[in-house]
């Protein structure tokens, strides 16, 4: 892969081990550009946390060439820092209130007091948190701590802002203000690397997303891209009753001879993602009247970015 | 450029970092101990330098309790991927650590002033004082530094924090002189003790009784030091910095 300094990222072969014997970052390769929104994807346990502690300069990588904003991490950490914003996914924050965090966060960032006092007032009103400005961080809910975390970081100018996970314990309201907030404070120019396990969120904010599955980046690409990438532009969804499921996913398998992607999930449901959904209908329909099953439902819709996540998990299994 | 962001996380200590609660209990327990002296229970005279000492211990057993709370609470990890190093943390750290020491060892001589209406240290006196304690809670405060490093607990934290303590507390010269009359294993104890050391050169200056003997004291009090500041230094910077 070649090597542009202006990206705000680069990474080559990434990889980090905890104990020496298992690689939690495992080989990644890849760019973030400068002003993007960039959307690491993955399940529980795939080394989305892993990758943001070493990309914000917490833990060294183990191996693999790192450069974040033209700097090598391994000697210019203390000037990347002071460069980024990260919210990890773990909750941080000092013995005082909601505003007293924010203060004193800005402090530690040498901010300005006259500076500091008006983007605590802007970012406190910007992210509905006027309420509850007195109150001690430690008392606020899951989602308010959340909110303030996120909001608290904008204290400071950056050039690449992390964010670990930022809308977990959101309700659907304040998730989609959020991100919208995140957006706008992206037309400014700011980079993001923004992790999730949540697909319509990626899909909503990301300019571009690596899909990471046991430390490796199995896909990367624009949203609309993945969709078209993986499985064409239609998804067959189909389920049936009792256990004659298996003969019917076999049986239309067969027929389709590899055409589309076939993908089951853990509630039965199969799912067709073909660049020919019409077929697709055919030999769902056939194949069940041929083996006498009664469908319990049948669908056709867009693709989504799911779909694509499945389908691309899927593969990196099966390729194992 | 490090002072100034090690005076910013310093500010930060003072500021948000040390509950006030605990605070009354580090440095009003000790005060109101000297009241009770004051009122005819014992020397004041020998308690109060004995008591300016001891802060040292608390200092480090309040700076040892920042790393562990900040660990717990996150902040250790957000401060270090902020414009901070590992080593600004700690620094920042052992500042607050010397400053607590040195205030809670003022505190203590304007409650034994007051108590017996005015006690002038000379100003040698007050150098042995300033010197030692500064020393001391270096040097309690690495001691708990390593504990925190390495203990990630809470119960275990705390039980092996109050172990500690009730040793280097009891068995010093702090409440008490060490005299032939004592047990061999409590003189045994009370002279390997740091505590017992930094009690003395502290009474000393308070006394005005230094003699060239306290310089090899000292010397032996900074060497530990050293050695334990250095230890927690190496322990800390190896340290996983996330809590689980
Ligand atoms: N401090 C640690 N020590 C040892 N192993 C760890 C540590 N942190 C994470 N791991 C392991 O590394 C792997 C990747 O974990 P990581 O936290 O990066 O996943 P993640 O994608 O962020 O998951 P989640 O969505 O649950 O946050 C997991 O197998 C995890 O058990
Ligand atoms: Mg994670």
């Amino acid at each position: 892969m070649h090597q542009d300094t202006s990206d705000a990222i680069n990474a080559v072969g990434l990889v980090h081990s905890y104990d020496g014997k298992k690689n939690a970052v495992d080989g990644m390769t890849f760019n973030v550009r400068r002003g993007e929104v960039f959307g690491v994807l993955g399940r529980n346990g795939a080394g989305k946390s892993t990758l943001i502690k070493v990309l914000t300069t917490l833990i060294r990588p183990t191996a693999g060439k790192l450069t974040i904003l033209g700097m090598d991490p391994s000697h210019k950490s203390e000037e990347i820092r002071a460069r980024i914003g990260v919210v990890q996914q773990d909750e941080s924050f000092d013995f005082t209130s909601v505003e007293g965090n924010f203060d004193i966060y800005g402090v530690l960032w040498g901010i300005p007091k006259a500076v500091r006092i008006e983007r605590r007032e802007r970012l406190l009103k910007e992210f509905d948190l006027l309420e509850i400005r007195k109150k001690r961080s430690f008392d606020l809910s899951g989602g308010q701590k959340r909110r303030a975390q996120v909001a608290r970081e904008f204290m400071h100018d950056m050039d690449i802002l992390f964010l670990d996970e930022p809308t977990v314990g959101l309700d659907v309201i304040m998730r989609r203000n959020l991100l919208d907030l995140i957006k706008e404070q992206v037309k400014g120019g700011l980079t993001v690397v923004f992790t999730t396990h949540n697909l319509e969120e990626a899909d909503y904010l990301c300019d571009r997303i690596a899909v990471v599955e046991s430390g490796k980046v199995i896909a990367l690409d624009t949203v609309e891209n993945l969709k078209r990438l993986y499985g064409g532009k239609r998804t067959v969804e189909f389920a049936v009753e009792g256990s004659s499921g298996i003969e019917l996913v076999r049986a239309v398998e067969q027929s389709l001879n590899g055409e589309s992607t076939l993908k089951v999930l853990d509630d039965g449901t199969a799912l067709v993602l073909t660049e020919d959904p019409k077929k697709a209908l055919r030999v769902v329909v056939e194949a069940s009247q041929k083996l006498g099953v009664q469908l319990e439902w049948l669908n056709v819709r867009k693709n989504t970015l799911e779909d694509v996540f499945l389908s691309s998990i899927g593969e990196q299994r099966s390729g194992n | 450029m490090v002072l100034p962001r090690v005076s910013r996380l310093v500010y930060r200590n003072f500021k948000v970092n040390t509950d006030p609660a605990s605070l009354v209990i580090l440095v009003g327990l000790p005060a109101m101990y000297l009241v009770f002296f004051g009122f005819g229970f014992g020397d004041l005279l020998f308690i109060a330098p004995g008591l300016m000492a001891f802060q040292s211990v608390m200092a480090g057993t309040v700076g040892g309790g920042m790393l562990w709370a900040d660990r717990r609470y996150g902040m250790l990890a957000q401060l270090l991927v902020g414009p901070f190093s590992r080593l600004d943390y700690l620094l920042g750290i052992m500042l607050t650590t010397v400053i607590f020491g040195l205030a809670g060892a003022v505190v203590m001589y304007a409650v034994a002033f007051a108590l017996l209406h005015g006690v002038y240290i000379s100003p040698l006196g007050w150098g042995s004082v300033v010197v030692t304690i500064t020393v001391g809670s270096l040097f309690f405060g690495a001691l708990m530094l390593i504990l925190s490093a390495l203990v990630k607990s809470n119960n275990t934290y705390n039980s092996i924090q109050i172990l500690v303590l009730f040793f280097i507390n009891f068995a010093s010269t702090v409440f008490y002189p060490d005299t032939p009359r004592l047990p061999v294993i409590l003189q045994v104890l009370f002279r390997v003790n740091p505590l017992s050391y930094i009690a003395n050169l502290v009474r000393a200056g308070f006394d005005g009784t230094l003699a060239p003997v306290d310089v090899f004291y000292l010397i032996g009090l900074l060497a530990g030091t050293v050695i334990l500041v250095v230890l927690a230094t190496r322990t800390y910077m190896r340290s996983d910095i996330s809590y689980t």
